[in-house]
């Protein structure tokens, strides 16, 4: 019997040994390579592979709406106007354009001699086409709703075309710039109909090949592409690989030449090892708490002061977001248009209790919060908990999946039913420009759900009359002048927790050049090199 | 399915019946039982186990919700064995703590599969013909289903929290408890004992009751015990896919799953939890093996 | 046993209408509306009810389930409402990679775990029945998704012998099939040994060994082919549920299979195509059953079918 027992303990210590043993030879082999200050990794011929996070859902940009998607779209189609890699408005397919004074007319004069893979030249006429299809309530697009506004579309001439509104919208240029408003060939839209989003035709850097849901998409260069020189690359696969170990470990082993997005966690573990290098660079993506402000005791603004001021936004970038983001100091990023600084909510936690004494919340205030159910998501949860412990809020925390949490917070007809309490949650304006950042989220009744994002059920009069405004003109000036008062507003309100703006995380193999995330989290591919 | 051993299981069982010898049943079980060296171990190790789900949370070294920020991710020492985790969370003390969660998952869960497979496999094979059909393909249809499927489904529906994970789990164990106690159930009803009962007029639910489902026992009981390791193993799935326990509960499978972003930097956060995991998983197993082969009447030595 | 096979397909029928109707059921209890989820991360109402309308969802759900069982009955699945393809061809794309994977595990877990049980079995409460015992019960006893990180974080990274994840080569195999099959090894080997230990028992066998037969032959002749009934049973339950694809180890491993197509649609309430996958499952099971029984009738010839 005593023998059994000693047998069995010792096979148990084996075992565990050999666990430790793998993680920890791991961590040697890395470790003897990070001592030659990253060593280069060498790259045979001029076929990436990149792997990102999902399946892409269709190859259409006029019907897509994940940036993912987006992402495989730009590689093979362009817009009028682009992002820069700090979300500026830059021009693409055309090379100058205008604005009314109104926000009603934009006209464009377009780039010559640009052709598609296809063969058909790209022109106002080609344009037209495009947008018309955008414009069209029937056409079913889920980007529809961005262009509903244009009322026509003309071709003033071969390379000019003209867009009048049917109201003032400010933000027109950076929706232009948005990759829904990538153009497609004309004829490939003849031909395929609907099915276009299997067979993509641009005038971009790279030319479809092949795309299996299940396997990922292969594109590969365009020989005629307008910019000379480009693209310095032969071929590009994207794979799909949902689970962050398994993409980290395919950048390691080189079956991946660039992978996005690292996780936080990870970067420390990988940056400098193997020939890998982690780019971390600002995002326009936003994290916050978010607080029902038609519900007790949320609706007193002291009280969602004192819950900005109970959290430590130093410690949540520490364990939370791994020192990959900054405090968030506006409702928006800094790489949004029209962003305005704030001043911190700086962790207080005497001042957190003593408003929450002035409010009359007695210790012991229960909450529940909601979120999304993914590791990460979770993992911040966990700290606003913690964190609320130490003024005397006992949080439930409610991870929810995806399809449950969306019917929880978009089923709700009167606002008054709203079961939300609080809900942690992040945003992305894929416009760049600061009315998509606020209007969703905090822009009043409008906003409520099931129209939008304002989870919080925030209304303030003064705030939604600053947001119009800003969209009534195109002048850059008085629409800064107008954003820049509404976050004022929204910060000295609180409707959420101000907790952080991302950063962008890629990691890549380092001979690979010009391969970037932009600020709203796609992908640039179109200056990719290798060296 | 074609009812195979039937025929085999009665002659067993009506050898059994015969032979029943001059110990008490528990005494041959406990003398059997002892031969099984593994399972005779694993035994005092669950023990153990629950001993421990009932004082573990009572004798942990720290806090296991207490955060501190300072002392993230530090690998084991002398003040943390195992380490800390993301938060800063002595995990010696989680996974300690979390041993109470994981039984009463695995254990409640199989108990409501159990009672709910034993009855449908009793009336199943009792009843025979069109119930029996009807319960028989019911089952197949839940097999058929993917579990993860059918968890995903009713967390929706109910919300999530431990209760749900219990009920989802259970719910994959109702099928084959049904099949195995239907065939046990067959195998006795056959034998010319309950012949016997039934032409002196006894009430069916007497029969079931008194006759019918001690017959079927030792299968459950042996079934039970291999189910708890993979009900454990299936609720650590449900973590990994985001639809498990709530946190901050210490489950094993929501440390495992919370640890696997860091498997490059901190491997100690995902080790121990998975080896408490292993473990006990691998000494139900290990029991339950040991249980069928001490039970079962057809294996002697 | 031609008449035995013909009821039992028309069994089949029957049971997948049950299926149909309780899955459409079930998948349309699980809150969640697909629309929302297809429109997007930022979408508006208008987006959403714009979406609604072209996927047919604003028809009332008795109108849907109508429409649905008619296309069924022409062998229509339906088209997915998130990529707009064909239910049939994201089905057909993910079903080869997981039968592949779902081989090759079968494959070498059987082999492995008859070895084992027939060893155990043998030797009887002798060592190397403890650790072959010891050995395939900790193959069932490990969570997957940990066991699957800890061999890409071992053989793929740190070793650099095999590749992490995806379809490419035959190495792309070895490690999700192994992954895969520990389990089904486990359970295959466990299975065996108690059946096999059985049948030692039995007076043929002693007849045989009394005659002095070759203890070796008398093991793997006679006695493994009549303890296979309980292990056939088992090995044809296990492929049924292979065939479904793990959603687990094919989320590590990123296998293109059905059980990431699964999770997949499940997020976005993809309806159509969880039911479309939901009915091949069952069909499957269905099937493999019938072989499982089959395969009986060769194993002992003694066996009728009724």
């Amino acid at each position: 019997m005593k023998k059994t027992v000693g047998w069995l303990s010792a096979l148990a210590m084996v075992l565990v040994l050999m666990l430790a043993g793998c993680s920890d030879s791991g961590k040697e082999g890395s470790t003897a390579e990070k001592g030659g200050d990253g060593k280069k990794a060498v790259k045979e011929g001029k076929d990436l592979t990149i792997a990102v996070a999902d399946n892409f859902t269709t190859l259409d940009p006029h019907d897509t709406n994940d940036t993912l998607s987006n992402s495989a779209e730009k590689t093979m189609m362009e817009g009028l106007l682009g992002f820069d890699e700090k979300m500026n408005v830059v021009p693409l397919l055309a090379e100058e354009y205008e604005a009314s004074d109104d926000a009603t007319e934009f006209t464009f004069k377009l780039r010559e001699g640009v052709k598609f893979h296809d063969g058909t030249p790209f022109n106002a006429e080609a344009v037209k086409v495009n947008f018309d299809r955008l414009a069209d309530p029937d056409s079913g697009l889920k980007r529809h709703s961005l262009f509903a506004l244009i009322q026509s579309t003309e071709v003033l001439s071969d390379y000019e075309v003209k867009f009048t509104l049917s109201e003032p919208f400010g933000a027109m240029i950076n929706t232009f710039a948005h990759p829904a408003a990538l153009i497609h060939s004309p004829k490939a839209l003849e031909e395929y109909g609907k099915d276009v989003g299997k067979h993509p035709v641009g005038t971009g850097p790279f030319k479809f090949v092949e795309w299996k849901p299940s396997e990922g998409l292969k594109i590969e260069k365009n020989p005629d592409y307008w910019k000379k020189g480009y693209p310095k690359v032969d071929a590009i696969t994207f794979k799909p690989v949902s689970e962050n170990g398994s993409r980290i470990a395919m950048l390691q082993t080189g079956e991946a030449d660039f992978i996005y997005p690292v996780p936080t966690e990870q970067v420390e573990g990988v940056n400098g090892k193997n020939g890998v290098e982690v780019d971390s660079e600002p995002s326009i993506v936003v994290r916050y708490m978010a607080m029902n402000t038609m519900k007790e005791p949320y609706n007193d603004v002291k009280v969602r002061q004192a819950l900005n001021y109970a959290i430590n936004k130093d410690a949540f970038l520490k364990v939370v977001m791994n020192g990959q983001g900054e405090k968030l100091d506006s409702v928006i990023a800094p790489d949004v248009q029209f962003y305005s600084q704030q001043e911190l909510y700086e962790f207080d936690l005497e001042k957190a209790k003593e408003l929450l004494k002035e409010a009359g919340v007695k210790e012991g205030l229960k909450a529940k919060l909601w979120g999304g159910n993914s590791s990460s998501t979770v993992k911040a949860m966990e700290f606003l908990q913690q964190q609320l412990a130490a003024v005397g809020i006992t949080v439930e925390v409610v991870p929810m999946e995806s399809g449950t949490l969306s019917d929880k917070i978009w089923s709700v007809q009167n606002p008054e039913d709203a079961e939300l309490e609080l809900y942690y949650g992040g945003w992305s304006p894929s416009t760049g420009d600061a009315d998509w950042g606020i209007r969703p989220l905090v822009g009043g009744k409008e906003a409520f759900p099931p129209n939008s994002y304002n989870v919080s059920y925030y209304d303030n009069e003064e705030v939604n009359k600053l947001i119009s405004a800003g969209l009534q003109t195109a002048d850059e000036n008085a629409r800064a002048d107008a954003y820049e008062k509404a976050q004022k507003l929204i910060w000295d309100d609180a409707p959420w927790v101000f907790l952080s703006a991302d950063n962008t995380l890629a990691g890549k193999k380092n001979y690979l050049k010009g391969v970037y995330l932009l600020p709203d989290g796609s992908l640039s591919v179109s200056e990719a090199e290798i060296e | 399915m074609v009812d195979l051993k039937v025929s085999n299981k009665e002659a067993y069982y009506q050898q059994t019946l015969e032979n029943t010898p001059s110990k008490t049943p528990f005494a041959e079980f406990w003398r059997k039982f002892k031969k099984q060296k593994l399972a005779f171990v694993s035994f005092f190790f669950v023990v153990f186990l629950i001993l421990m789900a009932f004082i573990g949370p009572f004798i942990t070294p720290y806090d296991i919700t207490e955060p501190d920020y300072e002392n993230v991710l530090s690998g084991p020492s002398a003040k943390h064995w195992a380490g800390t985790d993301a938060y800063g969370r002595d995990i010696f003390s989680r996974v300690l703590a979390g041993t109470q969660i994981s039984l009463y998952v695995g254990l409640t869960s199989v108990l409501l599969g159990a009672i709910g497979g034993t009855f449908l496999g009793i009336v199943a094979g009792y009843y025979g013909k069109r119930i029996d059909s009807l319960i028989m393909r019911m089952c197949d249809v839940l097999l058929a289903f993917p579990g993860i499927l059918l968890a995903i489904g009713i967390i929706a529906i109910l919300g999530p929290g431990l209760g749900n994970v219990i009920i989802a789990v259970a719910i994959f164990s109702v099928p084959m408890f049904a099949r195995i106690v239907r065939s046990s159930t067959l195998a006795v009803k056959s034998t010319l004992y309950i012949e016997a009962t039934k032409s002196i007029g006894t009430r069916p639910k007497r029969i079931i009751w008194k006759h019918i489902f001690p017959g079927t026992v030792s299968s459950i009981i042996v079934y039970f015990t291999m189910r708890i390791g993979s009900a454990i193993l299936t609720a650590a799935s449900l973590s990994f896919l985001g639809l498990g326990a709530q946190p901050p509960s210490p489950e094993w499978g929501a440390m495992l799953s919370g640890g696997r972003d860091y498997l490059n930097i901190a491997p100690h956060v995902t080790i121990f939890p998975g080896i408490a995991i292993f473990v006990t998983v691998l000494a139900f197993n290990l029991l339950g093996d040991g249980l069928r082969d001490a039970l079962d009447p057809k294996i002697k030595e | 046993m031609l008449r035995f096979l013909g009821k039992r397909l028309l069994q089949v029928i029957p049971i997948l209408i049950l299926v149909s109707i309780f899955i459409f059921l079930f998948v349309h209890m699980i809150p969640g509306d697909p629309a929302r989820l297809v429109a997007g991360e930022d979408a508006t109402i208008e987006d959403v009810e714009l979406v609604r309308k072209e996927l047919g969802l604003d028809k009332p759900i008795t109108e849907q389930y109508v429409t649905y069982m008619k296309n069924l009955f022409r062998g229509d699945f339906g088209t997915s409402l998130k990529t707009n393809r064909s239910v049939s061809y994201e089905i057909g794309e993910r079903f080869m990679p997981t039968f592949w994977l779902t081989v090759w595990s079968m494959l070498w877990a059987v082999a492995a775990g008859l070895l084992i049980g027939v060893i155990s079995a043998t030797k009887r409460n002798k060592w190397q029945d403890y650790l072959g015992m010891f050995g395939a019960v900790s193959g069932l006893s490990l969570p997957s998704f940990w066991l699957g990180l800890m061999l890409i974080q071992l053989f793929a990274v740190t070793l650099g012998w095999l590749p992490s994840g995806g379809m490419d080569s035959w190495k792309s195999y070895i490690l999700p099939a192994f992954t895969l099959g520990t389990g089904v090894a486990a359970v295959v080997a466990r299975f065996t040994r108690s059946s096999l230990m059985d049948v030692l028992k039995e007076d043929y066998i002693r007849t045989g060994r009394s005659k002095g037969l070759n203890e070796r032959r008398i093991t793997w002749g006679h006695g493994l082919r009549n303890a296979m009934i309980p292990v056939v049973t088992m090995t044809g339950l296990q492929f049924g549920f292979l065939l479904g694809g793990s959603v687990v180890i094919e989320s590590v491993f990123s296998w293109p299979g059905l059980g990431k197509l699964l999770i997949d649609s499940v997020a976005y309430r993809d309806y159509p195509v969880i039911q479309g996958e939901m009915l091949i499952f069952a069909l499957e099971f269905i099937l493999i059953n019938l072989v499982v029984d089959l395969l009986y009738g060769i194993l002992n010839p003694q066996i009728r079918y009724e």
